[in-house]
């Protein structure tokens, strides 16, 4: 079997969209890092110089432009396989199991990752793009040698609108629910099925993945809102 | 148990053929025994259209006693109905009260077209097995079976996947109708033994390569198979055939 048939097949572009997803955790983390930085009381220091750095690193900006690609490629490739899925039935049922059978969060995955992709590109419009190629004021902080641009007190004024704060809480609820599932999927998807580490997979799957790192994400807005 | 008698409403899938749009058909099953089987209901039920000169429902069954596979009925939105690990054949009424509507659909699925009423065409799977889902053994005398040592506990392991009968009910329970557990089963009852080493490879290419090419969708992970499998064949086979498939899919020369 060639690659191009490989990844052509139903497991072959699943370990795609399994591997893009692992990519697409890793930037949830390492991206959540970055923007608690937003609730230091400092005036936007740490996270202005912070964003500074990372729009003008050359590796940074690589990787960011590779993160785009893999943000495309999931959604493109799942979504292939999900209308083959929905062809493989094509008269329903009239009775359905609902969740005697499977878990809520394991059928919605389609649905989860539609809201957030639609998330992912009003955010980057509101703030990634005016960031790299908009005037944006600028801010001068002691021991940076030049004004840098002030995204920290961009992103203040967005979250003092409530629409902006209930969009970003229903994106990170999203991320919630695909990720409750998306994570140990994706391990028995590439096989890693095995008694003694199921049990930490489906524990960082839930809490760290599912729970504590979507929470953390919605409280940026949420404490900026009720803060003002 | 205390034995009890029940009216029934059943509303079943009427399909004249395949080309045929089907719809359902609501029918009153009167003084069903506790004690009976599900398909016993079935019997009565066509006894009595048989009876009124009309045509019975079509279903498949065999063996009666949950091991051939052959029956198929997606009972009130379950695969084989409520009880878990069980066959339609191994369902007592006693899982049903005075007075209950049953709804009975066949399996849906593209790849397991509808033949007639409940009875549908599974030659998918069959065609699955040709892929690869055999071991290739010269013709001889047969070895002495002890010249192959096998591991205790990987033989149980690989006996827990024979032990699937090919009903469907994976495909039939899966909001993608994929096949995979049943795949996984094949693939895991040989890969887990010495005998099935040589072949493994291809077997695993083939056999996925006939399963997309059968229509069946593929797995998310959502564990409904397992969930309505009447032998219980567990996930971790699915996790065996991705391993397999992934080793064969980077290592085979073709």
């Amino acid at each position: 079997m060639k690659w191009s048939q490989f990844f052509n097949t139903s497991i072959g572009k699943k370990l795609l969209v399994g591997a893009t997803g692992f990519f697409l955790c890793s930037f949830v983390l390492v991206h959540l890092a970055g923007n608690l930085q937003l609730l230091y009381k400092d005036g936007g220091k740490a996270f202005n110089t912070y964003a500074q750095f990372m729009g003008h690193n050359g590796l940074i900006q690589f990787l960011a432009w590779g993160l785009k690609i893999v943000i495309v490629l999931h959604a493109f490739i799942a979504l292939q396989l999900t209308i083959r899925n929905r062809a493989a039935r094509p008269v329903k049922y009239q009775v359905n199991p609902g969740n005697q059978t499977s878990s809520w969060f394991s059928r919605q995955m389609a649905i989860m990752g539609s809201i957030l992709l639609i998330f992912i590109v009003v955010h980057l419009a509101q703030l990634w793009a005016p960031f790299h190629y908009a005037e944006m004021p600028t801010q001068s902080y002691e021991g940076v040698s030049e004004p840098i641009k002030d995204l920290y007190s961009v992103t203040y004024a967005l979250f003092q609108n409530p629409l902006w704060v209930i969009l970003y809480v229903v994106g990170m609820i999203a991320l919630s629910f695909h990720l409750i599932h998306g994570f140990k999927s994706a391990f028995q998807t590439f096989g890693l099925n095995h008694s003694k580490y199921n049990g930490l997979i489906n524990f960082i799957g839930l809490w760290l993945f599912g729970i504590a790192i979507p929470v953390a994400f919605a409280a940026i807005p949420v404490v900026i809102y009720l803060n003002k | 148990m205390e034995h009890y008698n029940m009216n029934l409403t059943l509303k079943v899938w009427r399909q004249k053929n395949k080309n045929d749009q089907g719809r359902f058909e609501t029918l009153q099953a009167k003084n069903i025994s506790s004690e009976m089987s599900f398909l016993e209901m079935f019997d009565v039920v066509n006894e009595e259209l048989i009876n009124e000169g009309k045509e019975p429902i079509a279903f498949d069954h065999d063996c009666r006693e949950g091991i051939c596979g052959m029956c198929s009925m997606h009972i009130n939105g379950r695969a084989h109905g409520p009880w878990e690990g069980t066959t339609t054949c191994q369902l007592h009424m006693r899982a049903f009260k005075d007075g209950d509507t049953i709804v009975v659909e066949p399996w849906r699925a593209g790849a397991f077209p509808v033949l007639k009423d409940l009875t549908v065409d599974r030659s998918a799977f069959d065609r699955i097995i040709e892929a690869g889902g055999y071991v290739s053994v010269n013709t001889g005398n047969a070895q002495d079976a002890n010249n192959i040592p096998v591991e205790k506990h990987k033989a149980d392991l690989a006996f827990a996947a024979a032990a699937c009968i090919g009903c469907g009910a994976c495909v039939a329970a899966c909001k993608n109708s994929s096949a995979m557990l049943f795949v996984s089963a094949k693939v895991s009852q040989l890969a887990l033994l010495p005998q099935g080493h040589p072949e493994r490879r291809t077997r695993a290419l083939n056999m996925v390569a006939q399963m997309d090419k059968e229509g069946f969708g593929s797995c998310t992970n959502t564990g409904a198979c397992e969930a309505e499998c009447p032998k219980e064949i567990s996930l971790t086979n699915i996790a065996r055939l991705n391993r397999e498939f992934i080793n064969a899919g980077f290592t085979s020369e073709k």
